[in-house]
């Protein structure tokens, strides 16, 4: 497996880097395209290699720096499996959804969504806190310039606040990792297997929660460091919220899972509500704002945020259901909002603008439109039968061991999210036909939104072989909190 | 030692050289010399021996520094073979100077006593005084060289001063002796000593140019011609804290609790007046000296660490600091030049769109000083902050990676001009050589993070 393992990371980065400097304009878009579904390939060929009975898999590793207790270590469990399937099966739609719409300039953009992916899958696979964090870091560069150069308006301040913010959160990381790994005995170097031995003072591990938890908690984002997003979301080009929203943020709820709840976990057990309490607040304070929105493009923006806070409240049940939901919801809500900005992407091209009041009544002009739209919505809501239930069920079932009355406030915001989200659907789709002239959904639109929306009833349908890539791994995780 | 005498013969031939009509022969004379003094620190084998008297010793560590400066100079000569041939002045003279100036420097890695610690330091900067005034018709250069003379004989003076109170009590310059007399009175010092070694440090901020002893180099280096800024960012800046580590991390460890405080005090100042400053400069070789200031704000963090890697740390991390800053220096000479003498950090507009490799180039040096992951720079802060908190400085150290943040900004106010699209771009010409040393110091700055060859 170890060649697979490198070759998934080494596949997009060498194209990339290619892309970027050979600038072939003309074939960009096929070349990354091909190159993210050979990533998906690779992708499922890990997971069906994989034998969750085995436990965690290490699958290369090398001195690097050992010194600093840097080490070049990749490998996987059941949880980076996940989240290494996820960005897979996303990519491919992030790239062709830019098969009608492309950004100027495809070959450079191209490059860096495959670099990206790259960092994306060094981040899952790596087994070294450090090299974790080097990927980590990494991830963000090419997003950077992303932002930067095909962004909308006020590009050069909001790129700057959100790079700010995320770094920011990455070194008080950085710190937070350092000390964790200076806890070890001398000579070791900071390997997960090894920093899950760390033993933290309960009084040290008071403080070093925040300091770890803070990245992670800017990159979700978890309510109150939640304001680089909405902007960010709004001002990137859709490509760029896609990878934003559907991979990125999960590099949050997966560093929760794998750096802070094992090196903390008296330090997790003891912030557990004032964390699930923030997430809660911020769940509904999103998803009230996501009801008051115009702009389609920023009601995803703040519906995103509002799952995301519903998830971070789930992985800090601190129970296997809730964080088995969590991981789940990470899946779910990858492919949901990957096909609903698609679904907004290609109302902005045809209406022009993503403005719910000039909209109203497309479905008329474009029934096949509305349709899809109608199934992506669906899943998005989590209606039974959608990945999303699936997630949302457990997550609730692992809030209910904690409090009754956060499950309560929990499922409110998910009424409330069912509610903006159909009420958008109402105001751009039905009411009085459009006078607006446009055409209706294409042969692109079929091919990036089909296969999201059948996956999201597969799921939904069928979720016991992702539960099952989760049950080991989440098992032993708990043994480490307790 | 053999290296610091072939140096100092070389500064002598390049004057002579100098007399002369044809000058081809300068550049690869100087360049050929400094690189065959790097090659005798390095393959001397024999072992080393204590000189004058035990007042010197290279030792692995020094002479590791004495070749990257050496390196370094190599480099910033090559740069200058093409600079000097647009500025016709007093090139013999330049190069000996700065020849001359990296024979205090190698003296500054390897004293053991006060004196030649002492000599060093004059024998570095005396040439750097003539240097950074070097542009006789440019009032700045001019003001800069008379600064950076008058500032560096006060300092100078409190230096020597220093020596001469804990030579008092000491009764020696030598430092085990010091040091010996440190650890005795290490809770009670008494009132001369500490106040000699307040002088001393006093002396060697200043040449590291530590806040509130900074003042000079946002002027001097603004000033001074941009080969002899770089010249003073990288070689100078490594010589101070091979010096300064010397001194307090492998000598006299045992500091009075005042004088340690006030190192600290020192260090958290430094981190943020250079940080929050740099942010409002938008003159390129201003900003890059206030975020050198910050630098050293990273690397009095590893000095105070006093761990036994700190030296290791802060050879790599001024080695790494000085390509890539040795690297931009270059850039900017020739998008200067592209820009009609415009020396604001909007040169670089439109670099990327227009020279894709240089602008690749930049982006890497760029985010290694910002210090993100993999390049070298990264690396370089990272051993820092492990070899702080190590040590137990751990608020400190927390401070110092908020820092690090804001000094990612104002770096990424460059990369956002390298990016952004110019309405008329310029071209930008590099000689071959200019080429080659841009080369070196990109591929080193990544290269050293991803592949750290034993250097960490």
């Amino acid at each position: 497996m170890m060649m697979l393992t490198l070759a998934i990371i080494l596949l997009p980065l060498l194209v990339g880097l290619a892309l970027l400097l050979a600038r072939p304009h003309a074939q960009a878009r096929a070349v990354a395209l091909l190159t993210s579904v050979a990533a998906l390939g690779m992708a499922v060929a890990l997971c069906a290699s994989y034998d969750s009975a085995a436990g965690p898999v290490i699958a290369f590793q090398h001195d690097w720096a050992p010194a600093i207790g840097l080490r070049m270590v990749f490998g996987y469990d059941g949880i980076s499996l996940l989240m290494v399937l996820l960005t897979a099966i996303v990519f491919p739609f992030i790239i062709g959804a830019g098969w009608k719409n492309q950004l100027s300039e495809p070959a450079i953009a191209n490059g860096l969504m495959l670099l990206t992916q790259s960092a994306l899958f060094g981040v899952f696979l790596a087994q070294n806190a450090f090299l974790f964090y080097v990927f980590y870091e990494l991830s963000l560069v090419p997003v950077f310039f992303l932002l930067l150069r095909w962004g909308g308006e006020r590009r050069r301040a909001i790129t700057m606040k959100f790079f700010i913010y995320t770094v920011l959160g990455g070194l008080t990381l950085l710190f937070g990792l350092v000390y964790s790994y200076l806890q070890l005995p001398a000579g070791t170097s900071a390997d997960f297997n090894a920093l899950q031995e760390v033993v933290i003072v309960p009084d040290a591990q008071r403080w070093l929660f925040w300091v770890l938890f803070l990245g992670f908690a800017i990159k979700m984002p978890m309510f109150p460091l939640h304001s680089w997003q909405p902007d960010t979301y709004t001002m990137a080009p859709f490509q760029g919220t896609m990878i934003l929203g559907g991979v990125m943020l999960k590099m949050g709820i997966y560093g929760v899972v794998r750096l802070v709840l094992p090196i903390v976990p008296h330090g997790a057990a003891e912030w557990q509500d004032v964390v699930i309490g923030l997430s809660l607040v911020g769940c509904l304070y999103a998803a009230w704002i996501a009801f008051r929105q115009n702009d389609l493009k920023r009601l995803v923006a703040w519906s995103s945020l509002s799952h995301v806070g519903l998830m971070c409240a789930a992985l800090f049940t601190l129970n296997a259901t809730g964080i088995t939901g969590a991981l789940y919801q990470t899946l779910a809500h990858a492919i949901g909002v990957v096909a609903l900005l698609y679904l907004v992407s290609g109302l902005q091209t045809r209406v022009g603008t993503t403005q719910l009041d000039v909209m109203g009544g497309l479905k008329v002009k474009m029934p096949r439109m509305a349709a899809l739209f109608l199934l992506v919505m669906i899943g998005a809501v989590a209606l039974p039968l959608t990945q999303g239930f699936v997630g949302e069920w457990l997550m609730f079932n692992g809030l209910l061991d904690v409090s009754i009355w956060w499950t309560f406030i929990g499922v409110v915001s998910i009424i409330l999210g069912a509610v903006y989200m159909l009420y958008a659907y109402q105001r751009s789709m039905l009411g009085e036909a459009s006078k607006l002239n446009v055409a209706d959904a294409d042969e692109t639109d079929h091919w990036v939104l089909v296969p999201l929306i059948a996956a999201t009833f597969i799921l939904g349908v069928y979720p016991q072989p992702v539960l099952d890539l989760l049950t080991a791994p989440v098992q032993q995780l708990l043994t480490q909190l307790h | 030692m053999s290296a610091i005498i072939l140096l100092s013969v070389l500064g002598v031939v390049l004057l002579y050289l100098g007399l002369g009509k044809n000058k081809v022969l300068l550049a690869p004379v100087a360049i050929l010399g400094v690189a065959g003094s790097a090659a005798l620190m390095l393959f001397d084998q024999r072992p080393l021996p204590a000189w004058a008297g035990g007042a010197m010793l290279f030792d692995p560590l020094s002479v590791k520094f004495c070749v990257a400066m050496a390196g370094i100079t190599l480099l910033l000569f090559v740069f200058g073979a093409d600079y000097y041939k647009r500025t016709e002045e007093n090139v013999a003279e330049h190069y000996a100077l700065m020849v001359f100036s990296l024979v205090g420097a190698f003296l500054l890695t390897s004293y053991q006593d006060l004196l030649m610690l002492f000599l060093g330091i004059e024998v570095l900067s005396i040439p750097l005084y003539i240097l950074a005034g070097a542009k006789k018709r440019s009032y700045r250069s001019s003001e800069a060289g008379f600064k950076y003379f008058l500032l560096g004989s006060f300092a100078t003076a409190f230096f020597l001063m220093g020596i001469a109170l804990v030579y008092g009590m000491a009764g020696s310059f030598d430092l085990s002796v010091i040091s010996a007399y440190a650890t005795a009175n290490v809770e009670q010092a008494p009132a001369l000593f500490l106040i000699g070694l307040f002088f001393i440090a006093l002396g060697l901020a200043f040449k590291v140019a530590a806040v509130p002893f900074h003042f000079w180099s946002p002027d001097v280096y603004e000033g001074a011609p941009t080969l002899i800024t770089a010249f003073m960012s990288t070689v100078v800046k490594t010589a101070g804290f091979a010096a300064v580590y010397r001194l307090i991390g492998v000598h006299i460890t045992a500091l009075p609790p005042q004088v340690e405080r006030t190192l600290w005090v020192i260090t958290g100042l430094t981190l943020l007046v250079g940080n929050v400053v740099a942010l409002r400069q938008s003159h390129f070789k201003r900003l890059m000296a206030y975020s050198s200031v910050a630098h050293t704000g990273f690397l009095l963090l590893a000095v105070l660490s006093r761990n036994g890697a700190s030296g290791q740390a802060i050879f790599y991390y001024t080695l790494t600091y000085a390509l890539a800053s040795v690297g931009l220096f270059v850039l900017f000479t020739a998008a200067k030049r592209a820009a009609n003498g415009d020396e604001h950090i909007r040169v670089f507009r439109g670099l990327f769109k227009q020279h894709p490799l240089l602008g690749a180039a930049a982006l890497i040096m760029l985010l290694s000083l910002a210090g993100i992951p993999p390049t070298a720079g990264f690396m370089a802060k990272y051993q820092v902050f492990v070899l702080a908190v190590q040590s137990g400085f751990v608020w400190v150290t927390l401070f110092a990676a908020v820092m690090a943040v804001v000094g990612i900004y104002y770096y990424l106010g460059i990369i956002r001009e390298t990016f952004t699209a110019n309405e008329a771009p310029v071209r930008i010409e590099l000689g071959v050589g200019n080429g080659a040393v841009i080369a070196v110091c990109a591929i080193g700055a990544l290269l050293l993070g991803v592949w750290p060859m034993g250097l960490i």
